[in-house]
């Protein structure tokens, strides 16, 4: 009974989870009077990319995807690399500000990006960088940057320091027994982060939708919104074509990488 | 070559010295977070005091008038009521439910795996897919939720969840329930993997039921990662702007106008940089005391794991 009782509830958990996505899915391969019938069809009776079409010609999808693109790819070679440094500084060594990063970092994290977004607009806007694709850039790694600090740091201080002092017995310099030796180790720690930082930059809206004024200097996620906007009536199969193509980078890398991606974000939020 | 038996530091001619890499690794990320996490809140603090021109950044001293303002005016102060509720009704919906399905997670049954893996996912959809998605299916006219509510005569007439005042903030909160209960599920499943098996045995002669190796058992087992997970959650969940923001945009006539959208109307649709600076910086001592109370569980949570 009690099993019975399990099995409907996590049958209900799933539905309510998956649901969503398949009729994302299911929308934007269905033509306009389709979507609009009453009672609505399941699945797409007559499957159409139309819509996926339409997306690119009428509007500017293809600027805001290649955008997205950029920015959340430097943004994330950016974070992991600079994460990388830090995180191994703040592991390795014992000076007044090694020690301060570290410990700023963590409250960093905590910073709502809410709180720091006039500021940082007024002196984007000052300097004549709104528009510019790099501003947002400089701007998502700082702000992810202590997540990756954090991570990278528990990941480092785990690594046994034996083979690496080996290394530096064996004639390496320190910097080249962290290239060589440290590196290779933590690279899951790496791509999991690296993972991370991608999703978020990708999904970012606040700083990209006060950034990024130009309709066609936008990302994904306020392109989005022009696009909602201007559609007026909802054209829902437009927008539902528009989000299986922003969502399915993140299912791809998150069905590949989803047991390194669970571990390290456990680690992040609770781990030292 | 050198060879110096158990040395962990490299001679100095060797490469650079330990003091120089450290500074030169440690350097952008120290010079990116100062510019970005500690530059902005002092020029925050500094702004709430000025009536600050938006695009010339001239400054008229002000004094403490953005506070009082921020302080006084009814739809701030409404803001905040909103912000109470939507942050309180999170984060309990999400920790009971997360620690209901990451219970239900590991309870052995078949597809446990699978089932593990697609009830993480809602956690990564970005923002805008889900505010596309759910204002799709709680449309109205078109919506999946309103077809099936009225079909199966659960409601007379369609229930405009995104456009009525009244229903706008419950929906919000649902949606971003729907999102983020799966960090509750990770942690909190992380967690219950690992609880030693002596633990149950031990309830189990004492004559412990289910529910009470529940209480005795799993609960103390799970609560100082649950309590440093909920603080978390209430931290991110009162300063959230993209998910709700995305789906109602504030509206309709205000009713889903929390603090943080406050924040970004007052800034960049009334260009007032001074008030929105205020009313940052009244969040931000909420803020600092959520931090306080966030490291404090985290401390004494690492002390009970060692």
């Amino acid at each position: 009974m009690l099993r019975a009782i399990q099995y409907v509830l996590l049958l209900g958990v799933l539905v309510a989870n998956v649901l969503p996505l398949a009729w994302i899915f299911a929308t934007a391969f269905k033509p306009d009077t389709e979507i609009a019938r009453y009672p609505p069809t399941i699945l797409p009776h007559a499957p159409t990319l139309a819509n996926f079409r339409n997306l690119f010609t009428i509007s500017d999808f293809g600027a805001y995807l290649g955008n997205s693109l950029i920015v959340s790819g430097v943004t994330t070679g950016a974070t992991v690399l600079f994460g990388m440094f830090g995180a191994y500084s703040v592991s390795r060594f014992y000076f007044p500000l090694t020690r301060g990063l570290g410990e700023f970092a963590l409250f960093a994290y905590l910073i709502p990006p809410i709180l720091v977004v006039v500021p940082i607009a007024q002196i984007v806007i000052r300097l004549h960088l709104a528009d510019n694709l790099a501003a947002l850039i400089v701007i998502y790694t700082a702000i992810l940057l202590p997540f990756a600090l954090w991570v990278l740091r528990s990941y480092f201080r785990g690594l046994t320091v034996d083979i690496e002092q080996a290394a530096m017995v064996d004639g390496c310099t320190r910097l080249g027994a962290f290239l060589r030796v440290v590196v290779p180790q933590a690279t899951p720690g790496l791509i999991s982060t690296g993972l991370f930082t991608f999703n978020a930059a990708w999904s970012e809206y606040l700083f990209a939708s006060v950034l990024l004024p130009s309709p066609d200097k936008r990302t994904l996620s306020p392109g989005l919104v022009l696009l909602m906007n201007q559609t007026g009536v909802y054209s829902w199969g437009l927008l539902m074509a528009g989000a299986v193509i922003v969502v399915l980078p993140v299912l791809v890398l998150f069905v590949i990488a989803q047991r390194s991606l669970i571990r390290g974000w456990g680690a992040g939020a609770l781990a030292g | 070559m050198i060879r110096s038996g158990t040395a962990v530091r490299p001679p100095i001619s060797r490469g650079l010295s330990d003091r120089r890499l450290a500074l030169l690794l440690t350097l952008p990320a120290a010079i990116l977070l100062l510019t970005f996490a500690v530059y902005p809140f002092a020029a925050a603090a500094a702004d709430s005091l000025f009536r600050v021109d938006f695009l010339s950044g001239a400054r008229t001293f002000l004094g403490l008038e953005n506070y009082l303002l921020v302080l006084s005016d009814p739809e701030i102060r409404a803001a905040f009521g909103r912000s109470f509720v939507w942050t309180v009704t999170n984060v309990v919906i999400q920790a009971t439910t997360g620690v209901g399905i990451a219970l239900l997670l590991n309870a052995q049954l078949f597809g446990q795996t699978l089932a593990r893996g697609l009830v993480l996912f809602p956690y990564v959809v970005p923002a805008i897919v889900t505010a596309l998605v759910f204002q799709f299916m709680f449309n109205d006219v078109t919506g999946l939720v309103n077809y099936l509510l009225v079909d199966t005569h659960v409601v007379r007439a369609p229930i405009s969840f995104l456009a009525d005042p009244k229903t706008v903030l419950w929906t919000l909160i649902a949606v971003n329930c729907w999102k983020y209960t799966p960090f509750i599920v990770i942690v909190v499943l992380a967690r219950l993997q690992v609880v030693p098996v002596e633990l149950y045995d031990a309830a189990a002669i004492d004559g412990a039921g289910a529910w009470a190796s529940f209480c005795q058992v799993t609960l103390p087992w799970i609560m100082p990662v649950l309590l440093v997970a909920c603080l978390l959650r209430t931290i991110w969940t009162a300063y959230e702007f993209d998910l709700p923001y995305l789906l109602a945009f504030g509206g309709p006539l205000g009713a889903s106008t929390t603090v943080p959208i406050e924040i970004r109307t007052l800034a960049f649709g009334r260009q007032e940089i001074g008030a929105a600076s205020a009313l940052a910086a009244c969040a931000a001592i909420l803020l600092a005391a959520g931090a306080y109370f966030y490291l404090r569980a985290y401390r004494r949570s690492e002390e009970r794991v060692e």
